[in-house]
C-alpha cells in the first residue's frame, strides 16, 4: 500500500471510531426505548430495536409523575422549552446589544466593560450557587421561569462572539450609513441585525442546548414539581424502564432538531469564514 | 451654488496629536479639487472633516452659504465614495443605491427614476439586483459611484476611490470620473496619494504636507512653478532631479560640477538644484557629464538613469540623475553622455526650509 493510501485508511479508521463512540450511545438509547421494561431490567440495554416503542412513548407522554403525580412529560417538555428558549433568547439579544455598544459607540470605559463581562466566565454558575440562590430568593424568583432563566444567561460568551464579528466589519459601513442618514437605531436594525443573523443563529442554538441541558440550577431553584424540566424529570420515571428510555429520547429531540434546522448558519458562523465584502 | 470654503480649519485629536494646522481654501462651484500628499499628511482627515465624519477642532467649513461645522453628515448634502467602496453586503445594488434616499423619505418612483438614470450612466443597469459580492472590483466601484450620484449632492467627496483597482482599470475609471464630474458639474474633492491621478484629474491641486497646504493651484502651475522643494519633488513623474549644491557667488557648485547662470543666491546656506528630467537634453556643451546605469523603455519614451560624474549626493554616494528622452536614444550601460539644460528652466531651493529661491 502506498503511503497516501495508508494515511487515508488510517484517517477513516479514526473517523469511524469517533462516529461509533459518538453515535453508539445514542443508538443504544433509541433501540432500548423500544424494549419492554422487563427485558431492560433483566438483560440491560440493547442495541437492537424491540416492539414496545409505541407503547413506551404513549405511556411516557401521559404518565403522571412526581410525589404529587401532577407533572406529565408534556408539562416537562413545555417547561424545558420555555427555560431553554428564554436562556437562548436572552443570551442572544443581550450579548448582541452589549457588543453593539462596545464596538460601535465611543465609550470611555469600553475596554473595562468588556473585561468585566469576560471576567464572569471565570465564575461559572456552579461556583456561585449559594449567593446566586440567595439573590434569586430575595427577588422572590424561586419556582419561577425567570428565576430559572436569568442566572443561566451567558452574556459573556455571546458578547465576545458578536464583538469579534463586528470588529471584522469595515468601519466604513458606519460612515457610509451615517452619510446615508442612518442613526444608531437604523444602523442597528438595517445593518447589525441582518449582518449578524448567522452568528446570532449559532449563538442561539448553542445557548439553547446549554439551557436545555441545565440540571443543577433548575434542581435548586424549582422545588415545585410543576416547574420540573425534562432533563430533571428523567429521574422521576427511571432510566432502566422502557418509558424512561423513551423520555430520554424525547429529551434529546428538540436540540437535535434545532441543530439540523440551523446547521447551515451554524457551521458558517463557527467556521468564521470572511465574506468578501 | 455650492462653493466650499475652509477657514483656518484645524484638527487636534483628543490625545493631543495634531493632524491639520490651519487650512484655508476656497473651492469654486463645479470645481474638482484634488488633495494630494504622502500617506499620513492629513489629506483624508481634511476630507472627512468636510464629510462630517471627523469633528472640526477650530475654524469653519462652509458649503454654499451654510457653515456646516455642527451639521450632521447626512444633512450636509455631500456624498462620499470610499476606498473600499463600503457597499452594504446584505443589500442588492439597487438597495445600496436607494438606502440613503429612502431614509430621506423620497417617493419610491423618484428613487427608481434616479437609480435607473445613474445605473445607465455608469453601465451597471444589468446588475441592479445582484449582491455586491457577485460583482467585480470595477463594478463595485461603479456601484459606489452610483450610490453617491443618486443622492444628487452639492459636493462629491472621493477618498482614494481607485486605489483598490488594477492599473488598467484605474486609468479607465479615472477618465470616467473626470467626464462624469464635468457633465454633472458638481463641486468635488478627491483625495489621492497618486500624483498622476492628481495631475490628470484636478482642476486645481492642493499639495498637502504634514497637515498644511503647501501649495494650491492648477496642475501645470504647480509643475512648472513649485513654491517649495516638497511640491517640486511630489509633482511630476519621473521625479525631478534634486542635486545638493552650494553657491560661491557666481556658480552653483557640487564637487567638480560648476553651473553658471545663477545669481543673487545665499552663499552661506545649503541649496538644492531641481532639474526636471524632461528639461535635460543631450548637448555637447552641456553641464552634466553622466555615465549611464540603466535605461527604461516605456514605449514612446526612454528614461535614462545615470550617475553624475564628479558630483556627490547628500549621503556622499554618487548623484543619481534621470533624463527623459525619445525612444531613439538608447545608450548602453556605462556610456558617457553630456546633458545640458537652460538655467532658467531649473529651480533652486534652500535645503533647510525647502523654500524656493529661484
Amino acid at each position: 500500500m502506498t503511503r497516501p493510501a495508508l494515511r487515508r485508511v488510517c484517517t477513516h479508521a479514526i473517523l469511524l471510531a469517533g462516529i461509533v463512540f459518538l453515535v453508539g450511545p445514542v443508538l443504544l438509547m433509541m433501540s432500548s426505548s423500544t424494549q419492554p421494561t422487563s427485558d431492560l431490567v433483566t438483560e440491560g440495554l440493547k442495541f437492537w430495536p424491540g416492539r414496545h416503542g409505541p407503547e413506551n412513548f404513549r405511556t411516557v407522554l401521559t404518565l403522571q409523575a412526581g410525589f404529587t403525580d401532577q407533572i406529565t412529560a408534556a408539562d416537562m417538555l413545555r417547561n424545558s422549552l420555555i427555560v431553554a428558549s428564554g436562556i437562548a433568547g436572552a443570551t442572544t439579544l443581550l450579548s448582541l446589544l452589549a457588543a453593539y455598544g462596545l464596538v460601535w459607540f465611543r465609550l470611555r470605559l469600553a475596554g473595562a466593560f468588556l473585561w468585566i463581562t469576560l471576567a464572569t466566565l471565570l465564575l461559572p454558575l456552579e461556583s456561585r450557587f449559594i449567593t446566586t440562590f440567595q439573590v434569586t430568593s430575595a427577588l422572590g424568583l424561586i419556582n419561577t421561569y425567570t428565576g430559572m432563566i436569568l442566572p443561566a444567561v451567558m452574556v459573556a460568551v455571546g458578547t465576545l462572539f458578536f464583538r469579534q464579528l463586528f470588529l471584522s466589519f469595515p468601519g466604513e459601513y458606519l460612515e457610509a450609513a451615517r452619510l446615508d442618514g442612518a442613526g444608531p437605531w437604523r444602523f442597528f436594525s438595517d445593518f447589525i441585525l441582518p449582518l449578524s443573523r448567522e452568528r446570532g443563529g449559532a449563538i442561539f442554538v448553542v445557548s439553547f442546548m446549554i439551557g436545555w441541558n441545565q440540571y443543577l440550577w433548575p434542581l435548586l431553584i424549582s422545588t415545585d414539581e410543576s416547574h420540573y424540566t425534562l432533563v430533571r424529570g428523567i429521574r422521576l420515571i427511571g432510566q432502566e424502564s422502557g418509558p424512561g428510555m423513551a423520555l430520554v429520547v424525547l429529551t434529546i429531540l428538540p436540540p437535535l432538531l434545532l441543530v439540523i434546522i440551523f446547521q447551515r448558519w451554524f457551521l458558517r458562523a463557527l467556521s468564521d469564514q470572511k465574506e468578501s465584502f | 451654488m455650492a462653493q466650499v470654503e475652509l477657514r483656518q480649519v484645524r484638527k487636534t485629536y483628543p490625545n493631543g496629536a495634531e493632524a491639520i494646522f490651519g487650512v484655508d481654501m476656497q473651492i469654486a462651484d463645479g470645481e474638482l479639487i484634488v488633495f494630494v500628499g504622502p500617506s499620513g499628511c492629513g489629506k483624508s482627515t481634511l476630507l472627512r472633516m468636510v464629510a462630517g465624519l471627523e469633528s472640526v477642532t477650530s475654524g469653519e467649513i462652509s458649503i454654499g452659504d451654510r457653515v456646516i461645522n455642527d451639521v450632521s453628515p447626512s444633512q450636509r448634502d455631500v456624498a462620499m465614495v470610499f476606498q473600499n467602496y463600503a457597499l452594504y453586503p446584505h443589500m442588492t445594488v439597487r438597495g445600496n443605491m436607494s438606502y440613503g434616499l429612502k431614509n430621506r423619505k423620497m417617493p419610491a418612483d423618484e428613487i427608481e427614476r434616479r437609480i435607473v438614470d445613474a445605473a445607465k450612466m455608469l453601465k451597471i443597469d444589468q446588475f441592479l439586483d445582484r449582491q455586491p459580492n457577485q460583482l467585480s472590483g470595477g463594478q463595485r466601484q461603479r456601484v459606489a459611484m452610483g450610490r453617491a450620484i443618486v443622492r444628487n449632492p452639492q459636493v462629491f467627496l472621493f477618498d482614494e476611490p481607485l486605489s483598490n483597482l488594477d492599473a488598467k482599470l484605474r486609468v479607465q475609471m479615472r477618465i470616467e470620473i473626470k467626464k462624469l464630474q464635468r457633465s454633472m458639474n458638481v463641486t468635488s474633492i478627491y483625495v489621492t496619494h497618486d500624483q498622476t491621478e492628481a495631475m490628470t484629474l484636478a482642476d486645481r491641486l492642493a499639495v498637502i504636507n504634514e497637515g498644511q497646504v503647501e501649495q494650491m493651484g492648477a496642475p501645470m502651475e504647480l509643475y512648472s512653478n513649485p513654491r517649495t522643494l516638497f511640491v517640486a519633488s511630489f509633482i511630476g513623474a519621473p521625479q525631478i532631479n534634486l542635486i545638493p549644491v552650494t553657491f560661491d557667488g557666481t556658480h552653483l557648485v557640487n564637487g567638480d560640477i560648476k553651473l553658471a547662470g545663477y545669481s543673487r543666491l545665499p552663499t552661506d546656506a545649503p541649496l538644492v538644484l531641481g532639474v526636471r528630467p524632461d528639461v535635460l537634453s543631450l548637448r555637447d556643451d552641456g553641464q552634466f557629464p553622466v555615465s549611464v546605469d540603466l535605461v527604461e523603455q516605456h514605449g514612446g519614451e526612454n528614461l535614462i538613469y545615470g550617475s553624475l560624474a564628479g558630483a556627490h549626493s547628500d549621503t556622499g554616494e554618487s548623484q543619481e540623475i534621470c533624463l527623459k528622452a525619445g525612444q531613439e536614444l538608447l545608450p548602453d550601460m556605462d556610456d558617457r553622455l553630456t546633458l545640458g539644460f537652460n538655467p532658467d528652466e531649473s529651480f533652486v531651493f534652500r535645503a533647510d526650509t525647502g523654500e524656493r529661491l529661484k
